[in-house]
């Protein structure tokens, strides 16, 4: 039998039989279901069938885009810092999440896409990450409250994708981004608090940030289970937890931590669940940065905002692509 | 000649984890020394870099938990950078924690 996860590996000599005999057998997708459901950890390319290598990559490229993209959204607030320290703690966290994409986009390569021409060269339409980050955050504030959230959003599907997914290589990747995701989700827990407790206008500006960064982190994780019939994703599982079961973790803790620093947030608590207080979906002004709750939308029409990107989507791609053909040595 | 109250700050401060490696600031090696008269607390406190982004939040902890002891009345917090922190003033469980992390120390 093959190493368990959770359980420490066989020693190497024996390991190499084992793994030559899995390779062995890997033509047969017989055997890879099999592997998939005993638990198994897929560990190299030649196990895998084309659709679940499909599916991994397409799980890859959104967490590395997504990575990836908050650094310039990061970037772009983390000028407004208050303080030098503040500052540098923005740059910690923006570096963070640089070394998270990269990760991502290594495991790509190593399933033979090219990390430049997903990085460099695709146009910024193509990338895959949450519709959020394409509306500019514009201060401070707005920062901490994504440091709050849309982390908070993160550690959520990214801690998912460490408990249960069955590719081997990422699931161990993400040991170092969990902890990191939990400082950033700390700095903005912190200066949260700070905020709501100023008082007076520095209140009022943050209690406007959540206004219109909850909605959209709460459409983050997607369809919801009754709209999506069918999961790759969970069937591979590539993750482990379903879109409302992910969105019911990410109001769990941020509906009690922004009700505890006394900023209201549309959902409350009713029994075990969180139930939101507004149509899901609705529309959206994203120039304005306002949520019009009297006018439900269909999820066709939220899709189609996705898709269209969002004020900042160029802008942002530019900030890391176009220096890049600048500077290329050519041999 | 230590007292029991310096006795509880130190071990206090053991349960204060750094904010981005899974170890204790003690066993780190951040803290240069601890005096304590009457209910304030003077606390010598070094960072691993001059750029840690952290400073914030390892003061903010250290304040709130310091004064969750019965006895503290105020903590005084003097960062120091001479001697430099390297890796030599992490305690053998610190070197454990963070090789067992992944970090090389």
């Amino acid at each position: 039998m093959r190493a368990r996860e959770g359980l420490s590996s066989p020693p190497a000599a024996l390991g190499d039989v084992i793994l030559e005999s899995i390779r062995m057998e890997s033509s047969n997708s017989v055997t890879f279901e099999t592997l998939l459901k005993r638990g198994e950890l897929i560990e190299s390319r030649s196990e895998m069938t084309p659709d679940y290598l499909r599916e991994l990559k397409h799980t890859l490229i959104v967490s590395g885009d997504t990575e990836l993209i908050s650094a310039p959204a990061y970037y772009l607030a983390a000028r407004k810092a208050p303080s030098v320290n503040a500052f540098m703690t923005g740059i910690a966290i923006i570096q963070d999440e640089l070394a998270h994409a990269h990760i991502a986009y290594h495991i790509l390569e190593e399933l033979g896409e090219s990390q430049e021409a997903l990085i460099f060269k695709r146009d910024p339409k193509a990338f895959r990450y949450p519709y959020a980050f394409d509306v500019p955050l514009e201060s401070w504030t707005e920062l901490v409250v994504a440091n709050a959230m849309y982390d908070q959003a993160g550690f959520c599907l990214l801690g998912d994708i460490h408990d249960q997914c069955s590719y081997g290589p990422w699931k161990r990747g993400l040991v170092k981004v969990m902890a990191e995701e939990n400082f950033h989700l700390r700095n903005g827990r912190n200066w949260s608090k700070r905020i709501s407790q100023a008082g007076g206008a520095a209140r009022e500006e943050l209690q406007r940030a959540v206004d219109w960064m909850f909605p959209l982190t709460v459409e983050w994780f997607g369809l919801p289970d009754d709209l999506k019939q069918h999961s790759a994703q969970l069937e591979y599982r590539l993750k482990g937890l379903t879109n409302d079961q992910l969105r019911q973790q990410w109001l769990s803790t941020v509906v009690p931590f922004m009700e505890s620093i006394g900023i209201r947030v549309p959902a409350h608590r009713d029994g075990d669940a969180y139930v939101l207080d507004y149509p899901f979906p609705c529309t959206f002004d994203a120039p304005a940065k306002r949520w019009d709750f009297k006018d439900p939308c269909t999820w066709d029409s939220v899709m189609a905002r996705w898709r269209a990107r969002g004020p900042r989507n160029a802008e942002m791609v530019a900030l890391f692509q176009e220096s890049f053909s600048k500077f290329q040595v050519r041999a | 000649m230590t007292t029991a109250l310096q006795t509880r700050v130190w071990a206090a401060l053991a349960e204060i984890n750094d904010p981005e490696m899974p170890v204790n600031l003690v066993d780190l090696g951040l803290i240069y020394g601890i005096e304590v008269v009457g209910g304030m607390v003077r606390l010598r406190l070094t960072f691993t870099a001059m750029g840690c982004p952290a400073t914030d939040m390892i003061m903010g902890d250290i304040r709130d938990r310091l004064l969750a002891e019965p006895g503290v009345e105020s903590v005084a917090i003097e960062i120091v950078w001479d001697p430099p922190w390297t890796s030599a003033r992490l305690t053998p469980d610190g070197r454990g924690a963070l090789l067992a992390w992944g970090l090389s120390v």
